[in-house]
């Protein structure tokens, strides 16, 4: 291979982030709809998101980790670590809230854990949906 | 039942070991009678709850009954064995049956189903009406034929002026029928619809007749534990009807009744009588199922209230005039017995204790730690009201430690020389306890 200039690798577990992060905010707004007009099937889909934003931050943990391995990611960002920790311990919580039945599966705990959540969440978004640097792109002059 | 798989396992034990943190239940008997001890209500990220592993009798086992009385196996292999009827030339009539199967909402709903299965509960009813003839009344029937099949989860069933009423979990079905016949070969005729499908969370029909034949008294469950799918599919639910015998004209006789599971006509007065099994997931101790005379045009609280004026804030919205109106039942059974099995004493057929009073069967729940239940008591009556502490009858259902379960009682009945047959749903057996010095 000839001396290249490199783009900085791409990792992969900010796409599965942002994605478990979409899921688990839109689980405030069904949580709201559920809270003004009582059917039960918003509070059904509250529980469903709040489930596929589980799994996705499984995944993401998962994804993070080849990322690592694969040298793609950067040095790990603290804050962001935390913020998205906490909102996934919080939003196991809120699961098993929104297992209990009708309307306290939603108001008044569901809603404010889905509320702290989603406010975590922003911040975590607008700071990039990422837990490391992006590795920023090096000139290599070996081979 | 089959034990789960190695991941399927981890699963139901880490549900466990997370339910061990919550509360555990306190000693049943506080909640017998008509004034039960009622714990505040509390809402839990994981209800208390402990699921015993089904595993049916071993060759020889039998469940205990106390001294004076003796337990044999009537019939064994049956398909799911839920109620049991006696006619009047002595054939029992066994039904078969189980749940026609609900669609998820939630993601709890596919974890409630893997408890159901552990528990023996998922298991496939036969559909069926199975006739056993014990001529001799030595407790060994001579014949054993299936009377009806190809029926669509049935439950109640109640013979009147030549006509075999069978309450499928959608509708009422008339067979002609004498009894003597072993085989019904006659499509029956719809005599009316019952709230069914497409949840049908309680799917049983309980039904029994009113005393001059006329009309037919059905237990209709409610749709959810506590409106968890919707108010709208509880129109017509946790109520009672009473359903004109001959134009099957129907209107509802008693409501807010949860789960009315068995019913039965008290002799002498002809009052209708009900078990009805209350709501879950607000405690252990919360809360009772009860045993209650049924008033025309009465309610009995589900969802808003229970146990007379105490509101469930899980229900929304609420509604105080209901709360207001609620009646508060007669006998409290202490909480997660699942009575499921309801039939009058005849006199001293079996004890001279058992003269007067009710059999209950408790199949028993998972909604409690301890687990409470799983056996057959008797509920003595007393001025024509139930009335002082239950005897248990038939018990050791349940293993010793409440971690594997053999059988789980369901129907029960008299049959006609007396003695108390039992319908247990998980070792697949029907019981018959007699007096020891009967024969």
């Amino acid at each position: 291979m000839e001396t290249a200039s490199t783009a900085a690798p791409r990792q992969f577990h900010p796409f599965f982030i942002s994605f478990g992060g979409a899921l688990l905010m839109a689980a405030l707004f069904t949580d709201y709809m559920y809270s003004s007009n009582a059917l039960m099937q918003w509070a059904n889909f509250s529980a469903w998101l709040i489930t596929g934003g589980l799994v996705l931050a499984l995944v993401s943990v998962i994804v993070l980790g080849v990322d690592f391995a694969l040298g793609r990611a950067g040095r790990i960002r603290w804050l962001d670590f935390a913020l998205l920790a906490a909102a996934v311990l919080l939003s196991l919580m809120n699961v098993f809230v929104h297992t209990r039945d009708a309307w306290t599966s939603v108001v008044p705990t569901g809603i404010t854990l889905s509320l702290i959540v989603a406010i975590l969440l922003l911040i975590v978004g607008l700071r990039g949906w990422a837990v490391t640097e992006m590795k920023v792109a090096e000139r290599s002059s070996k081979q | 039942m089959s034990a789960g798989a190695g991941p399927e396992r981890f699963f139901l034990a880490a549900i466990a070991a997370l339910a061990a943190c919550s509360q555990r239940g306190g000693d049943p008997s506080r909640q017998y009678g008509p004034d039960p001890y009622l714990p505040e209500p509390h809402q839990y990220l994981l209800p208390p709850m402990s699921v015993p592993k089904a595993v049916g009798w071993k060759p020889g086992e039998a469940p205990s009954v106390p001294a004076g009385l003796r337990i044999q196996a009537m019939a064994t292999g049956l398909m799911h064995p839920r109620i049991v009827y006696p006619l009047p030339n002595g054939d029992v009539l066994v039904i078969e049956s189980n749940s026609p199967g609900t669609k998820p909402f939630r993601p709890k709903d596919y974890i409630q189903g893997k408890v159901k299965a552990r528990a023996g509960a998922a298991a496939k009813g036969g559909n069926r009406i199975t006739l056993l003839r014990d001529a001799n009344g030595d407790g060994v029937p001579e014949l054993r034929t299936v009377l009806i099949d190809h029926l669509h989860s049935p439950y109640g069933v109640a013979w009147v002026a030549g006509t075999l009423y069978v309450a499928n979990t959608d509708a009422i079905l008339a067979f002609p029928f004498v009894p003597g016949q072993t085989k019904i070969t006659a499509p029956g005729v719809k005599l009316t619809d019952l709230p069914a499908g497409p949840i049908d969370h309680h799917w049983t029909k309980s039904m029994v007749a009113s005393p001059d034949g006329s009309k037919l008294y059905v237990g209709v469950g409610s749709n959810s534990n506590i409106t968890e799918n919707g108010m709208d599919v509880e129109e017509g639910r946790a109520a009672i009807y009473e359903v004109d015998r001959l134009t099957g004209a129907k209107r509802i006789y008693a409501s807010g009744t949860r789960n009315p599971t068995n019913l039965a006509i008290q002799p002498g007065t002809g009052t209708l009588f009900a078990v009805v099994n209350e709501r879950d997931e607000i405690g252990p101790d919360l809360v009772p199922d009860y045993l209650t005379s049924i008033r025309n045009g009465g309610f009995y609280g589900w969802p808003y209230s229970y146990w007379g004026q105490h509101v469930d804030v899980r229900v929304h919205p609420q509604n105080p005039a209901m709360v207001a109106k609620a009646i508060k039942p007669d006998y409290g059974l202490s909480s997660h017995v699942a009575a499921l099995g309801l039939t009058f004493s005849q006199g001293e057929t079996l004890s001279p204790k058992f003269a007067s009073g009710v059999f209950v069967g408790e199949h028993g729940s998972w909604d409690r730690s301890p687990l409470n239940g799983y056996q057959v008591i008797f509920v003595p009556f007393a001025n024509g009201r139930p009335s002082g502490m239950p005897i248990p009858v038939v018990t050791d259902f349940l293993a010793a430690d409440h971690k594997t379960v053999r059988g789980r009682p369901v129907g029960v009945a008299l049959d006609r020389t007396g003695a108390l047959i039992v319908a247990d749903d998980v070792g697949n057996v029907v019981w018959r306890v007699s007096a020891a010095t009967g024969r």
